[in-house]
């Protein structure tokens, strides 16, 4: 039996390096008629904030070549209702529990931890500051290096538990942005959100997307997601968890070997909601193939 | 319970311009899809990636049956499907049309152009309770009708340019004829947009219960995308979106807004 278990660091164990992405995989209970739900090492669950959020007027998606354009705008229950509804469910989840957390302010983001914090069923926070979908807070935590060391230092202090910050990838010098992260004491980064991209209808002239500039995802930004994550690398060495246009066994393996200690699926739920079987077998015979006794050996492997 | 299986392509016939007519056989679908639901359609190929949703026309058997016009690249490629070609379904997905309890209701159905095709099952599902509805479609012309007579309905056709049945929009027609109707109503409706904002336009006596299914581009199909949402007013859904997916695809018609 190969060994696919990946240990991120303080506690955190995976059965497998596959997580899904936060908003593409819902609380994990819509999808769980048609996929086994605890296959993956973990879910991070759709960005939470501490009021509902009703999001973003349609349109909220545009498909676009290997790829989708989104601002669906961090539309989610709300702390109290996630709490009460969904906590049942993931709770009783036998893969990790991730919970992405998303917030308008630096006291807002507090009070959802706070909120959080007696929850024994949750593994790690995945502190969103890189959605490019709303007009406060979002990507500016994640685009300003002040901003993203004073909110990182301060979520440090908050918790103990183990603390992802997810990076955006629209910025000048992302290694930069998880050079802080380190810095800050916080456990790992994931990255790259999604891109900034356009679509327009050449008919109407109107763009495809409600706020006209939307989050790009999908294979076309996987490129892009090593690239970030190779730079990224060279300067850190908390673990990355990799992020940006996954549909298969080998995109895993890719990241794994540019430095990532674990993946995310985002898009590809929405077109192949069983890719993670297809990955799991994948990487089996991969594994096999390559003689691997443990998966973790090829992170970081790639011969840069 | 939803799933994601493989179902083999039986048939694949053109019906009218630019509109077939396909049974795929699929038993987990078959039975237990119910009228207004829809399957998600899976493409091989890497550069467009979501499934498509089709609303399922009909069970036969342990086939489903789906209507469809040629409108993309997509299309196109289900319009080459032969016998036998097995296709990557996921459904039965979201709510459906439903028969009420009081059985003086008069059902009416009103479908612009493809959108009969849920409307088809329905009307299957009526026949089986003895109920014939009166089956308004309408198209812009003759060669776009995907269907001229039914035996389970009273059908009523018609074209804008009259080139066959009643001349006009089938609002127009249709506003006639619930002038002269008093019995409770449940008319049930798919088509184009336009002619559901034009409903909005209508006022209907408090007896006539007005049931939509809508469309919108999706990414999942299982209300994990959030993408194809639909502005509602402040009833049921207390004025925040609902997802067409999901809590749809078909609403009342009162629920919704289409000023987008």
């Amino acid at each position: 039996m190969n060994d696919l278990s990946i240990d991120l660091g303080k506690g955190l164990k995976l059965a497998n390096p596959v997580l899904t992405a936060s908003g593409t995989f819902g609380y994990g209970d819509e999808v769980s008629e048609v996929v086994d739900v605890n296959r993956f090492g973990g879910i991070v669950t759709k960005s939470l904030s501490l009021e509902p959020r009703i999001g973003n007027p349609p349109p909220r998606i545009v498909e676009t070549p290997s790829g989708m354009i989104n601002s669906i705008g961090l539309a989610n229950i709300g702390l109290e209702a996630f709490l009460r509804e969904k906590a049942p469910y993931l709770s009783q989840l036998s893969c990790k529990v991730i919970i992405n957390i998303a917030a308008r302010t630096e006291e807002e983001f507090c009070d959802v931890i706070k909120a959080l914090d007696n929850e024994k069923w949750i593994s790690a926070y995945e502190i969103n500051v890189s959605c490019p979908n709303v007009k406060e807070g979002g990507i500016a935590f994640g685009t300003d290096p002040d901003v993203l060391r004073c909110l990182t230092r301060k979520l440090r202090d908050k918790t103990d538990r183990y603390l992802i910050v997810k990076l955006s990838p629209n910025v000048t010098n992302i290694a930069q942005m998880a050079e802080i992260v380190q810095e800050c004491n916080a456990d790992a980064v994931s990255m790259i959100n999604t891109l900034y991209g356009a679509a327009i209808d050449i008919h109407t002239r109107k763009p495809k997307i409600n706020t006209v500039i939307g989050g790009l995802s999908g294979p076309a930004i996987k490129p892009a997601a090593l690239a970030h994550i190779i730079k990224a690398r060279e300067v850190i060495d908390i673990p990355i968890i990799g992020i940006g246009g996954i549909s298969n066994g080998e995109d895993v393996i890719e990241f794994m070997l540019a430095g990532a200690s674990a993946v995310q699926l985002g898009t590809v739920n929405f077109y192949n909601p069983c890719a993670i079987y297809e990955i799991l077998n994948f990487i089996e015979q991969y594994m096999t193939q390559y003689n691997l006794m443990s998966l973790q050996k090829i992170i970081g492997q790639a011969l840069v | 319970m939803k799933c994601i299986t493989i179902g083999t392509v039986q048939s694949n016939q053109k019906v009218a311009d630019q509109i077939f007519f396909a049974t795929i056989e699929v038993p987990e679908i078959a039975r237990q899809c119910l009228p207004g639901q829809f399957v998600n359609i899976y493409f091989p190929g890497s550069v467009k990636l979501f499934p498509r949703p089709f609303s399922i026309a009909g069970v036969s058997g342990k086939s489903i049956l789906i209507l469809y016009k040629v409108i993309g690249s997509q299309t196109t490629l289900m319009s080459r499907w032969q016998t036998g070609r097995q296709v990557k379904l996921l459904g039965p997905l979201g709510n459906s049309f439903t028969i009420s309890e009081d059985k003086s209701v008069e059902y009416v159905l009103l479908a612009g152009g493809v959108g009969a095709a849920p409307l088809m099952f329905f009307r299957d599902e009526l026949a089986k309770k003895k109920i014939k509805p009166h089956f308004f479609i309408g198209a812009k012309t003759k060669s776009e009708l995907p269907i001229i007579e039914d035996v389970k309905s009273d059908l009523i056709v018609t074209t804008d340019d009259g080139s066959k049945g009643l001349k006009g929009t089938v609002i127009e027609h249709f506003e006639d004829f619930i002038k002269n109707i008093r019995r409770p109503v449940s008319l049930n409706v798919c088509g184009p947009d336009s002619m559901m904002s034009a409903l909005k336009n209508i006022s209907f006596p408090d007896n006539v219960t007005i049931n939509v299914s809508l469309e919108k581009t999706m990414a999942c199909g299982l209300g994990l995308c959030q993408g194809c949402v639909v502005k509602t007013t402040s009833g049921k859904y207390n004025g925040h979106y609902a997802l067409v997916c999901k809590d749809g695809p078909v609403f009342n018609l009162n629920d919704v807004e289409f000023d987008e």
